[in-house]
């Protein structure tokens, strides 16, 4: 470590404790910014310190709960692991994170897709797991051929990471297929059975990535994903390194056997929490954290005792209500929200928070993407609006067939919720910048977080 | 009056969906039901010949570069019926990637691509992208027309062609003329992409009435409670007027 990378440390160490103890702020970014003006290779240097490998998750849907349940997991193995829990996901929130623990024994970092291209090239992990790839905050990501793009240059610079991805994901075999061109390994896991939900609308196209054609499946999981073939080239789902069989999702949660790289026989895998989209992350999470070297029985411990409270499902209970709250920032991830609602068979209320913030993305037109004639049949539903753009919440809802109030805060909707019983829960579904207040209310006005 | 039946035909929705697009075609369907009349919506995908013999509105997206290539490649062989659709006062809503094939040519990356040469117009490049809220003020609709523009193309009319506003916020057709998308018969083109209609009710109206009006000689709409759509077309306005900072 030379002189500049050193001042860097010590530098982004002192902001870290400065941001902390003096300003009472937290220290997920500063000081991996100052670090990196002062040392642009300041990642580079604190990796060579680690002790073992590192994992980066990226992928539109998914990733901080899939990087906190691997973190998670090699800890409990006895590792030492530098992690940006708090999701910062840029090159400046994983110099943070490495500040915070130089020399641990691994890095499992998640990483903004399109922030892949300066973090792999400077961490160069041993994997790259990329989960899926969805239509996300358009006006900043740019279109959804160019994430793929980028994601192909950066493991292009950092030849020596395999990558690990979703096989089921055409979108995701796209850049695994460009990439194994260019000499990268790619291994793969997916659900190796037909799950028979209900179909959910397709956002995404689902177009062959090297022909053109329009695919044809076997059998959907949910969005894009699934068995799918081109009828007119080679272009399919692969061999699935690992696979997941006999999948149980319900609203008590997800379970699934892994089986394939690595096991004699199968694994059983579960969760007290969940939806399809759940069975792909934990999937990837029990992948990573076996490459890493952490037996099934930790695993799954590890996930027994894992209670998110980054507002991603995290129960609530106001005033003996039950109130979930998630993270719904794309016509994918509130696709699979309205799933795990109607995976409930209680009669529910609903409060959809849109803001339009700079991290939200500017443009909120995806919300006419979204599947929300589903819910028009549900009996006895009561739908709130909320955000920054509550009335384009309004008018969309208007246009699905259901009538919705506007409310300023959770405490308001709760308040509109007062004359339906206090058994029909409220589900809270939010995009990124009305998550942390939304959040911050329950806290304040619940009886006690509960997972 | 009512029941009256208009069909919609919603060009292409598999390539050209990139932003909410859909929403304009369930807009039009919604407000026809909503006063009682009725609405076919015919999806016209690739592989399929579209005839527009039957049609009253025909609505194209945006995609990206590869998509638009392969619809505006696909529509190119139906250009003499789409051009007779056009010149018979067929209603042909274009937004966004849509818009430019309206042209005579685009550009993509540096290749001139041949447009549809529907409406006196071409599209060039420019750096930056031309990205943010918008909010245009409009012959075809009582409140300004609001939405979400971004776009790298550089679209210029013709002598004579009408722009379909003036802009109030954002940058419109070029960033340069004030003018944004343009109004030719019965063909409303813009750069005000994806959900267009929702927030801008005249707009969507303006539409339907000029279908009605082509497919049964009389355009009168009964007037709808449009209190949310104002509202969030209010909202906006406001927000924009008041100087909301430009991307
Ligand atoms: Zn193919």
């Amino acid at each position: 470590m030379g002189l500049r990378s050193s001042l860097a440390c010590g530098l982004g160490g002192l902001t870290r404790w400065g941001l902390r103890n003096v300003l009472h702020r937290s220290a997920s970014q500063m000081p991996g910014r100052i670090a990196m003006a002062v040392d642009p290779d300041v990642i580079s240097d604190l990796a060579s310190r680690l002790g073992g490998d590192s994992v980066v998750v990226c992928g539109t849907n998914g990733k901080t709960t899939t990087n906190n349940v691997l973190a998670a997991a090699v800890e409990a193995s006895g590792a030492t692991v530098a992690c940006n829990h708090a999701g910062a996901n840029m090159a400046a929130g994983v110099a943070a994170a490495l500040l915070e623990d130089v020399g641990a024994d691994h890095a499992v970092m998640e990483a903004d897709e399109l922030s892949t291209i300066h973090i792999l090239p400077a961490l160069k992990p041993r994997y790259l797991i990329l989960l899926n790839l969805f239509r996300d905050q358009l006006d900043r990501a740019g279109e959804i051929d160019h994430v793929a793009d980028v994601i192909v240059s950066a493991l292009a610079a950092s030849p020596d990471t395999t990558l690990v991805t979703c096989g089921d994901d055409p979108l995701c075999m796209g850049v695994a297929w460009r990439a194994r061109e260019a000499g990268t390994r790619v291994l793969t896991f997916g659900v190796a059975e037909d799950l028979r939900l209900p179909a959910d609308r397709v956002p995404e196209a689902r177009f062959c990535q090297r022909c053109g054609a329009e695919l044809s499946y076997e059998y959907r999981t949910y969005a894009q994903l699934g068995a799918f073939s081109c009828p007119k080239c080679d272009f399919a789902r692969p061999e699935l390194d690992w696979r997941a069989t006999s999948v149980s999702v319900g609203r008590e949660g997800v379970s699934f056997d892994v089986s394939g790289a690595g096991f004699d026989s199968p694994v059983r895998v579960s969760a007290s929490f969940g939806g399809v989209y759940m069975v792909y992350n934990l999937m990837a999470a029990f992948v990573g954290a076996s490459l890493l070297g952490v037996d099934a029985p930790t695993f799954q411990r590890s996930l027994d005792s894992y209670h998110p409270e980054n507002g991603r499902l995290q129960h609530f209970r106001v005033g003996g209500r039950d109130v979930v709250l998630n993270l719904a920032k794309n016509p994918t991830g509130f696709n699979q929200n309205i799933s795990l609602m109607q995976a409930d068979d209680r009669p529910k209320a609903a409060f959809f928070v849109i803001n339009d913030d700079y991290n939200d993305g500017r443009d909120i037109s995806w919300i006419w993407d979204v599947d929300f004639e589903r819910l028009a049949d549900e009996e006895g539903l009561v739908v709130l609006a909320g955000g920054h753009r509550a009335n384009d919440v309004q008018v969309r809802m208007r246009y699905a067939g259901i009538p919705a109030e506007i409310a300023g805060s959770v405490s308001a909707a709760l308040e509109a919720c007062s004359t339906i019983p206090v058994d029909h829960p409220l589900y809270v579904l939010t995009n990124y910048s009305a998550l942390w207040p939304a959040k911050a209310e329950l806290e304040r006005i619940g009886e006690g977080s509960e997972s | 009056m009512s029941g009256r039946t208009l069909t919609v035909a919603h060009l292409f929705p598999e390539l050209l969906n990139l932003y909410g697009d859909g929403g304009n075609v369930l807009v039009l369907r919604k407000r026809l039901e909503w006063r009682h009349d009725a609405c076919e919506v015919v999806e016209c995908h690739v592989g399929d010949r579209p005839s527009f013999s039957g049609i009253d509105i025909a609505f194209i997206g945006g995609g990206s570069d590869r998509e638009q290539r392969i619809v505006c490649e696909r529509l190119l062989d139906e250009r003499d019926e789409l051009t007779a659709f056009v010149e018979d006062g067929g209603v042909l809503l274009a937004v966004c990637g849509g818009y430019q094939l309206l042209g005579h040519s685009y550009l993509m990356g540096d290749e001139e691509v041949t447009g549809l040469g529907l409406v006196d117009l071409y599209t060039d490049r420019g750096a930056p992208r031309l990205i943010g809220n918008v909010a245009v003020e409009s012959r075809i609709s009582p409140q300004p027309i609001v939405g979400y523009e971004n776009h790298g193309g550089r679209t210029h009319l013709g002598e004579g062609v009408e722009p379909m506003g003036r802009v109030l916020f954002g940058h419109g057709n070029d960033g340069v003329t004030g003018e944004e998308g343009c109004l030719y018969k019965n063909v409303v083109g813009t750069y005000v992409h994806g959900p267009l209609l929702p927030k801008n009710p005249g707009v969507a109206d303006h539409l339907l009435s000029c279908a009605l009006e082509r497919r049964y000689g009389d355009g009168t709409l009964e007037p709808l409670d449009d209190e949310a759509e104002l509202a969030a077309n209010k909202v906006m306005v406001d927000r924009l007027m008041a100087g909301e900072e430009a991307e």
